[in-house]
């Protein structure tokens, strides 16, 4: 009897634990993600832009992404890389964002 | 003798009388519970001594990553911390939000500099110890939570380097500016470039 019981307690349990491991995926965010707003990048200090900083490395990285995913032009430079911001209907081609 | 032996019976009288007299308190139900009303400060006192002074001894051991400030994280951190604590922490352009007025205590608005939200949150801060000591101490809270303060803890369902990418994140978030933050958090038009 204590046998019997034993299985389906067991299953639950690795069923609770192989859940609660996918719990905030990030892929849960996917369908209300926004696009970065690569266009205000034309609107900032470039002086003030200092290449080896992570935080301009990271937008830079954001939008060089949204460079080659609105465009396929993968020799454009950066400038032109925010003409097509705001694509929302690309955004069930990028559902990739793994941690 | 008889004045150590009368000294510790009155010391326990006022030991028992004092535990009956909280008990009573205690269930008497007078106590505001209620966010609305502020602690007094005496029980805001005892409360926030005992939240810092527990962080402080569980995060002390904390080793932080030597490459918490790269882009990576950056963006691997905004994006969470744009899904999970916003809300209650704000981002840049925002100064107050529903949650920041109904809760209480108030979450700390992590887009201010330490000075003008009255702790070290790292990033901030030229002194490398205190630096390291702050963002120990984030770990620890994004990790583990705080009792009754509404900050869930995060740890059984996001890996540690999840939550030091958040962390890294919160190491910049005061210098950023609200076209810079929205660049770095949006998770559309992504792709796995940044996994980890």
């Amino acid at each position: 009897m204590k046998r019997k019981l034993l299985s389906p307690i067991l299953i639950l349990a690795a069923l609770g634990v192989a859940f609660s491991a996918q719990a905030h995926d990030p892929k849960e965010h996917m369908k209300d993600a926004e696009n970065p707003n690569c266009a205000a990048m034309k609107d900032m200090d470039h002086s003030k832009m200092d290449m080896n900083d992570p935080v301009m490395q990271a937008m830079m990285k954001q939008c060089m992404k949204d460079m080659h995913n609105d465009d396929g032009d993968h020799s454009m430079g950066h400038e032109d890389a925010s003409e097509d911001d705001h694509k929302k209907d690309s955004d069930e081609q990028h559902s990739e964002h793994q941690h | 003798m008889p004045t150590l032996t009368a000294f510790i019976k009155s010391l326990f009288i006022a030991t028992v009388i004092g535990l009956v007299g909280a008990g009573l308190f205690i269930y008497s139900g007078v106590y505001p519970i209620g966010a609305d009303v502020p602690h007094n400060k005496l029980s805001y006192w005892l409360l926030e001594t005992l939240r810092e002074r527990s962080v402080a001894r569980a995060a002390s051991d904390i080793q932080i990553p030597n490459d918490l400030n790269t882009s990576d994280r950056l963006l691997a951190g905004g994006a969470d911390y744009n899904d999970m604590c916003a809300g209650c922490h704000l981002k840049p352009g925002k100064t107050a939000s529903d949650f920041t007025i109904g809760l209480y205590p108030t979450p700390p608005n992590l887009t201010a500099t330490s000075d003008d939200h009255g702790h070290e949150h790292g990033g901030d801060s030229d002194d490398g110890d205190s630096n390291d000591v702050a963002v120990q101490r984030q770990f620890w809270i994004i990790k583990h939570g705080i009792k009754a303060s509404g900050m869930p803890a995060w740890g059984p369902t996001h890996s540690d380097e999840r939550i030091w990418n958040m962390v890294a994140f919160l190491q910049r978030l005061p210098s950023l500016s609200p076209d810079q933050y929205q660049i770095l958090t949006a998770r559309g038009n992504t792709s796995d470039s940044h996994d980890h």
